[in-house]
Order: structure tokens, then C-alpha cells, then sequence
């Protein structure tokens, strides 16, 4: 029972964790967006039901062939 | 108990946000140029300040650091003052911008985020007028066109302010 008293004191203080608005310098680097903007993720969207063979997987029409 | 309390309200809450009425901070931090010199917010009394957060990672700041450049310029001699707090976590980054959008006034790099926390900066840029008394009249958080208009007659007004 301390021990889990003591846990949950210490990953309280993981709760307030934040990363203020002028330390957001990496956060901000392109490397660490989501989509680099460049189109990549509506292309992953495109292959990946293809690769699965899974039939119109990202609500596209077709046969898994990848070529629609 | 009540210590316990007390020092948990302390740590969580951190510095309070500086607001229109607010001093500005008697603080100072080294140039961007030249890390052996420090810079004062305090040095400035008599003059009117224009203390603004900027970074070569935020969009707006690309808009914003001209304007005050040129307001520099046209304000400078009748006591103007722009510091920009650089927010850059390397200077290099920040030279590298200065180069596409270069300025003349004065800048300082805060890397230890003393300058920040004791701002409690909310937004990038954030800008903080301050008239010649050394007190806080006019915050400015984000940078549009509309704060551009708003920025210029604050300064002209604040400028016309008897000493």
C-alpha cells in the first residue's frame, strides 16, 4: 500500500509536464511533423490497403490492386 | 500539512503572466551577438520598450521582426526602444534567420528561459510594450496585420506621454 502511495506521488508529478509555447523549437522542426507536407501520407493511405490486400481499406473502391 | 499545500499551489502555479500594469521585470540577459555582454530590461527606463519573444521557428515572427525593424528606425530617436528575446534553442538557428530578415536592434538570446518564465510568455511572438516609466501598458500575444495598426499608435501615443 505505501509503495503504491509513493508510485502514484511520483508519477503525479508526470501529469504536469508541459512544453511551454517559446520551447517548442524542436517540436517545430519539419523531421518531427506527422506528414512532412510532401504528400507521403495520403501516398502511405494509397499503398497500404494494397500491400494488406485489403479490399477498398482506406474507403477507395477496388480490388487491392493499388492501381485505382 | 498546510506547507505541503502551500509549496504544491508554489510549484504548480510558477510565475504570473505579466500583464498591462505590471513592471517590466528588472532583468537582463546576454546579446545575441556577444554572449560576454548582458543586456538590462532595466537600463531602458525613460525610454519606451517594446520587449518582444521571437524565434527563427515561428511563422509570424517572419512578418513581425520587419515591422519593428522599421518602426526602430522611424521611432529610434525619439526613444524607442525594440529588444528581441530570442527563444532559439541554438543561436546558429537564430543567425541563419537574421540573415534572411536582418535587423538592427537590439537583441538578446534568453536560452535559459529565465526571461520567459518570468514573462510567462503564452504565445510566439509575444510582445510587451512598456512606456517610459518602465510599466507594462500593452500586451501583444501572436502577430497578425491588425496588431501591425494597433502596434504603431500604441508607440506613437506612449511617445507623446509626458515623460
Amino acid at each position: 500500500m505505501k509503495k503504491l502511495l509513493l508510485a502514484a506521488l511520483l508519477l503525479g508529478g508526470c501529469t504536469t509536464v508541459h512544453v511551454a509555447p517559446y520551447e517548442r523549437g524542436y517540436l517545430a522542426r519539419p523531421d518531427m511533423a506527422f506528414d512532412a507536407g510532401l504528400g507521403t501520407g495520403r501516398a502511405m493511405e494509397k499503398i497500404h490497403p494494397s500491400k494488406e490486400a485489403a479490399s477498398g481499406g482506406a474507403s477507395v473502391g477496388g480490388g487491392g490492386c493499388g492501381c485505382n | 500539512m498546510r506547507a505541503l499545500l502551500v509549496a504544491c499551489v508554489l510549484a504548480s502555479g510558477g510565475a504570473w503572466a505579466i500583464e498591462a500594469g505590471a513592471p517590466l521585470p528588472a532583468l537582463g540577459a546576454p546579446a545575441l551577438e556577444d554572449p560576454a555582454r548582458t543586456v538590462s530590461l532595466a537600463s531602458t527606463k525613460g525610454e519606451v520598450v517594446y520587449v518582444d519573444f521571437w524565434a527563427s521557428w515561428c511563422g509570424p515572427c517572419r512578418q513581425s521582426m520587419p515591422l519593428l525593424e522599421s518602426m526602430q528606425k522611424k521611432y529610434g530617436p525619439r526613444g524607442f526602444h525594440v529588444i528581441g528575446v530570442n527563444k532559439d534553442v541554438s543561436p546558429a538557428d537564430a543567425q541563419r534567420f537574421l540573415r534572411q530578415v536582418p535587423v538592427g536592434f537590439t537583441l538578446v538570446h534568453d536560452g535559459g528561459n529565465k526571461l520567459a518564465q518570468a514573462f510567462d510568455v503564452k504565445a510566439m511572438p509575444s510582445g510587451y510594450l512598456a512606456d517610459r516609466h518602465g510599466v507594462v501598458r500593452y500586451v501583444h500575444r501572436g502577430f497578425t496585420s491588425a496588431s501591425e495598426a494597433a502596434l504603431e499608435r500604441e508607440v506613437a501615443a506612449l511617445l507623446d506621454e509626458a515623460p
